[in-house]
């Protein structure tokens, strides 16, 4: 049992069992949970079937997944860090590369409980609940099927695994817990925010309308509300819709959780040294 | 601490167990991504289940004989109910409409009914008939003959086929060709709308005048017999007296019943005829007959003849046209046309009606059988109770036009049944049932009267005509103020004040505008499931509730970026008109009530949940939303008017506004689904009051203002 993927399964591991014994985790899922079912019970949408609960929850969801991400993953591979494990971890043969996917995976693995199973659930009871509200005339389903709601959980898990990596580098990065908070906070607000506002001010700045197609997915919230027109919301108004490459779209989603592991995993590699020259380049100016 | 341990390898079973899982998700995942939500085409349903919109299927001209609309079966993507059009080019419009794909999206699949094997022909009007109901075909396979001599009741029809050999044939019948659906939705529809109605009403108003000249002129004869000097009775006069001559009948009270079989002017000069408490006091057989400045009273108590009811039931009672023993509204036309009254009127056209007051005991003038009356100055003083006696005007197949006439008491001040064209105006309303109650009539004006304190309703119209015009009528202390049934129903200008209800959307295809609700329990209700109808420029001023609505999906209130005035929606930090008005939400709905909801508004879970509210309209249910409140009322000198406790009626003139602006054609392509219909019962069991079908039976009383069915219109 060597290897490469023995070190990830090891870490995996490791870092599930850190992510089951802290509580708050289970509170931030029930949290979750009300906050999304109580959305939909007061916007009425869940009410009458998946694609007006998905209109209904699109706006927050972009907001609060990628809160729950960041809180699952800023302190991922700070604490080892902070506490000298990742010290005492690097003296057995795990490369840093196998270090940062086990804990990755396990976070990722995190967030499917934290976040899917709220909205899964939350799916259910649309399930269950959604029905015309008269049945004396004849109904039926429209273009609406649990299938739709299927693929924007799909999208979801990929917005906050994309974010779940992306605060796992920021907490790479972190020098302090504190630090850390702040630039999570920093990361998030850049991730749900600032790409819209880069979009936005392109635009204003007189850039064509022509590039919001290529630009729109290159954020992750852009991707992930492009993916959810296109793939959901959409499918209910003309049936062609042309909101979002959806290649570039996954692409861009993929693209950042491995930006995210990747530059988590050369901090971890090549910070110390850099912290040195950082450290040589200050003393030289201050002495 | 066996629960978990992440360190101990895992159990065979429990590795399958997770692989399993992991492989279901992996695979859901896929198949959700694989599979296309839109394949699945929906069967037919029974047609009667489908949301109907489209022409009436209740005018006279289908009641009464075999002629047939085609229809089509619509399945849209967001909009859970089946919707039924009357008429295959009812359909055919809403597709370049865009705002029917805004409100239920695009169409998953429609059906229309072809008539290969049902015999199709025409009937002897010309309207489409067919001996079998014909079946359901995809629309996009069936062959249409267009330009046929087959027709509907509102003008050209299209006729669907299954088979290019059945269309063909029919073609070489009855004319016309026979083409595919792409050529059938491409063409454009001479279709009328509630804009239409609208641009007709100063046209009816009009065509009264010349309906009243023309009475005055025809009631004006010379005199050849006067009561007293050279007959003993009124009724002797009036056989002694030639044809177009004046039976004068000098001051006094006469104690008789007579029967008119002779086209003379009966004049009296505040003259009194009182029957002995047993029949009609005044009966008229004859056509042209004019009866001015008499009073009547003393007729009998009876609102309905069991004797007529009983010889209808075998056969050949009622109206004309029996063919087939019964004819189709025969209960009603017993129940309702064979009673008592102070003037009675059967198969007597051109009757005329000046300056009469009745003290009636059931029916105050009774219409049958194309009675054609011109009414002015009657006083209809009913019982106290509504259930003694019955209408101030019971019209069977009789058209009226009635001007300032005043009902007070009884059961409906009047009553129309196939009554097509009948104008009711500045007449004066209280303290009946309904004030004025219509059935199976169309085409009609109710304009510029007032209605007080009506037990039911001030304006109701049941069943489901088309092209009403209710216009500039001022109802208050009532139950409901306007609730009318039908298509293409123009509500306009009308002011509705201390009401549990204002006016109800019940009437589909149709446009409400430029009404003002104000101090009502509820200003509008919308009921119809399926909003088709206009809703715009209204004012909502002082309601308890400014809006409710019924099951169904959202409904749009305005007309692109024109909406309604609501009192309180523009409180709070934002430009006036900018931010939707939703009169159904809680908070909304506040908001002219407690300043304290404004906060509420404005906070983030607040602003949030009105972010997308209006998106996939079709699958929201149960609420109103106007998108564009308008900042200023559209009427504010009738809502100061209608607030002032010292002011009388308030009536708006909206002949010189609609004249004004006849010209505009105001783009009303999607109106012209010209929905139809509106009941088809209504949509919570409540809404069967206004939706029902027998005119025996308001059901409901007072307490609950529910309307009846309807709509909604929409436009994002």
């Amino acid at each position: 049992m060597t290897g490469p993927l023995t070190g990830v399964a090891t870490v995996f591991r490791r870092e599930l069992a850190t992510v089951v014994r802290t509580p708050g985790y289970g509170v931030l899922a029930v949290g979750l949970l009300a906050a999304v079912g109580g959305l939909l019970a007061a916007g009425g949408g869940g009410a009458t079937g998946f694609v007006p609960a998905v209109v209904d929850l699109l706006l927050p969801t972009e907001a609060l997944v990628p809160v729950a991400a960041v809180v699952l993953g800023y302190r991922a591979l700070l604490a080892d860090g902070a506490s000298g494990e990742l010290a005492v971890i690097r003296t057995y043969p795990v490369r840093v590369g196998e270090y940062v996917a086990g804990v990755l995976l396990a976070r990722t693995v995190a967030l499917v409980a934290v976040v899917g199973v709220p909205y899964a659930v939350v799916g259910v009871g649309v399930w269950l609940t959604a029905a015309p509200d008269t049945g004396i005339f004849a109904t039926h389903a429209g273009v609406d099927s649990p299938l739709l709601y299927l693929r924007f959980l799909a999208f979801v898990l990929l917005l906050g695994a994309a974010y779940v990596s992306l605060a796992a580098a920021v907490s790479a990065l972190a020098a302090s817990r504190r630090s850390a908070i702040a630039l999570g906070a920093l990361a998030l607000v850049a991730g749900v925010l600032g790409g819209d506002l880069l979009l936005l001010r392109s635009l204003g700045g007189g850039a064509s309308s022509a590039t919001i197609p290529g630009s729109l997915p290159l954020t992750p919230n852009g991707a992930f509300r492009g993916l959810v027109f296109e793939h959901v919301i959409g499918v209910a108004f003309a049936p062609e819709g042309d909101f979002v490459a959806t290649g570039r779209a996954v692409g861009s989603l993929v693209g950042w959780t491995l930006l995210g592991a990747v530059v988590a995993g050369a901090t971890l590699a090549y910070g110390r040294r850099v912290d040195a020259a950082i450290e040589r380049v200050r003393s030289g100016f201050g002495g | 601490m066996t629960v978990f341990d992440p360190y101990g390898d895992p159990s065979r079973a429990l590795r399958i167990a997770l692989g399993a899982l992991l492989l279901a998700a992996v695979v859901a995942t896929a198949g959700a991504f694989a599979a296309d939500p839109e394949s699945a085409a929906p069967s037919p349903v029974a047609y009667d289940d489908a949301v109907e919109l489209g022409l009436s299927s209740e005018t006279d001209a289908l009641m009464a004989g075999s002629a047939r609309v085609p229809r089509t079966q619509v399945f849209y993507s967001q909009l859970q109910y089946v919707v039924g059009y009357n008429g295959v080019e009812s359909f055919a419009a809403t597709l370049g409409d865009g705002r029917t794909e805004r409100q239920f999206g695009y169409p998953i699949a429609a059906y229309v009914e072809t008539f290969d094997d049902a015999r199709p022909g025409t009937t002897e009007t010309g309207l489409f008939e067919s001996t079998f109901a014909g079946e359901w075909t995809p629309a996009a396979e069936a062959v249409y003959v267009v330009g046929s001599d087959a027709r509907s009741p509102a003008g050209e029809t299209v006729v669907p086929f299954r088979t290019r050999e059945a269309a063909e044939a029919f073609a070489a019948d009855h004319g016309g060709r026979a083409v595919g659906w792409e050529a059938v939705r491409s063409r454009s529809y001479d279709t009328d709308s509630a804009a239409t109605v609208r641009s007709m009403a100063p046209e009816r108003w009009d065509a009264a005048d010349e309906r009243i000249a023309a009475a005055e002129r025809r009631a004006d004869r010379p005199v050849s017999v006067v009561v007293g000097e050279d007959a003993p009775t009124v009724e002797a006069a009036v056989a002694a007296a030639p044809a177009n001559t004046t039976v004068v009948v000098p001051p006094g009270t006469y104690e008789e019943t007579l029967t008119v079989n002779e086209s003379v002017t009966i004049a009296g000069e505040d003259a009194r005829i009182s029957g002995d408490g047993d029949g009609s006091v005044i009966t008229v057989r004859a056509p042209d007959v004019a009866l001015t400045g008499l009073s009547v009273d003393g007729s009998g108590g009876q609102t309905r003849d069991p004797e007529a009811a009983r010889e209808g039931r075998e056969g050949g009672g009622g109206s004309g046209e029996s063919d087939a023993g019964e004819v189709w509204d025969t209960n009603i036309q017993l129940g309702y046309g064979h009673g008592d009254a102070g003037i009675r009127a059967v198969d007597a056209p051109g009757l005329v009606v000046d300056d009469v007051t009745v003290e009636a005991n059931a029916s105050g003038l009774l219409l049958r059988e194309g009675s054609h009356a011109v009414v002015r100055g009657l006083r209809v003083d009913g019982t106290a109770e509504w259930q003694d006696g019955f209408m101030g005007i019971t019209g069977m197949q009789s058209r009226v036009t009635v001007t300032d006439s005043r009902f007070e008491g009884g059961r409906d001040g009047i009553y129309l049944h196939r009554a097509d064209g009948s104008v009711v105006r500045n007449s004066t309303f209280a303290d009946n049932r309904y004030g004025t109650h219509l059935m199976y009539t169309g085409d009609a004006l109710l304009a510029d009267n007032a209605f007080r304190n009506e037990l039911f309703a001030g304006i109701t119209v049941m069943t489901r005509p088309s092209g009403n015009a209710i216009v500039g009528n001022d109802v208050r202390n009532s139950s409901a103020g306007v609730q009318a049934s039908g298509t293409r129903t123009y509500v306009g200008y009308n002011t509705l004040v201390d009401n549990e209800l204002g006016f109800s959307t019940s009437s589909r295809g149709s446009l409400y505008e430029r009404n003002v609700a104000a101090d009502n329990e509820l200003g509008a209700r919308a009921t119809t499931v399926v909003p088709s109808s206009r809703v715009v420029a209204n004012d909502f001023v002082g309601n308890a509730e400014h809006a409710a609505a019924g099951a169904g999906a959202l409904r749009v209130w305005a007309d692109g970026d024109r909406g309604n005035y609501w009192e309180g929606a523009n409180v709070g930090v934002h430009e006036p008109g900018e931010r939707a008005y939703r009169p159904t939400s809680p908070v909304d709905g506040a908001l002219h009530r407690e300043v304290a909801a404004v906060a509420v508004r404005e906070s983030p879970a607040v602003a949030l949940l009105d972010r997308l509210r209006g998106t996939v309209p079709g699958a929201r249910s149960g609420s109103v939303i106007d998108p564009a409140p308008a900042s200023a009322p559209y009427s504010p000198d009738r809502i100061d008017a209608a607030l002032d406790p010292g002011a009388g009626a308030v009536h708006a003139d909206w002949r010189a506004e609609l004249d004004g602006r006849s010209g505009d054609g105001d783009g009303d392509a999607a109106m012209n689904a010209r929905d139809r219909n509106a009941t088809s019962g209504g949509i919570d069991p409540r809404a069967k009051r206004n939706g029902s079908t027998t005119p025996a039976a308001p059901v409901a009383p007072a307490t609950s203002p529910t309307p009846a069915t309807t709509e909604g219109p929409g436009d994002a």
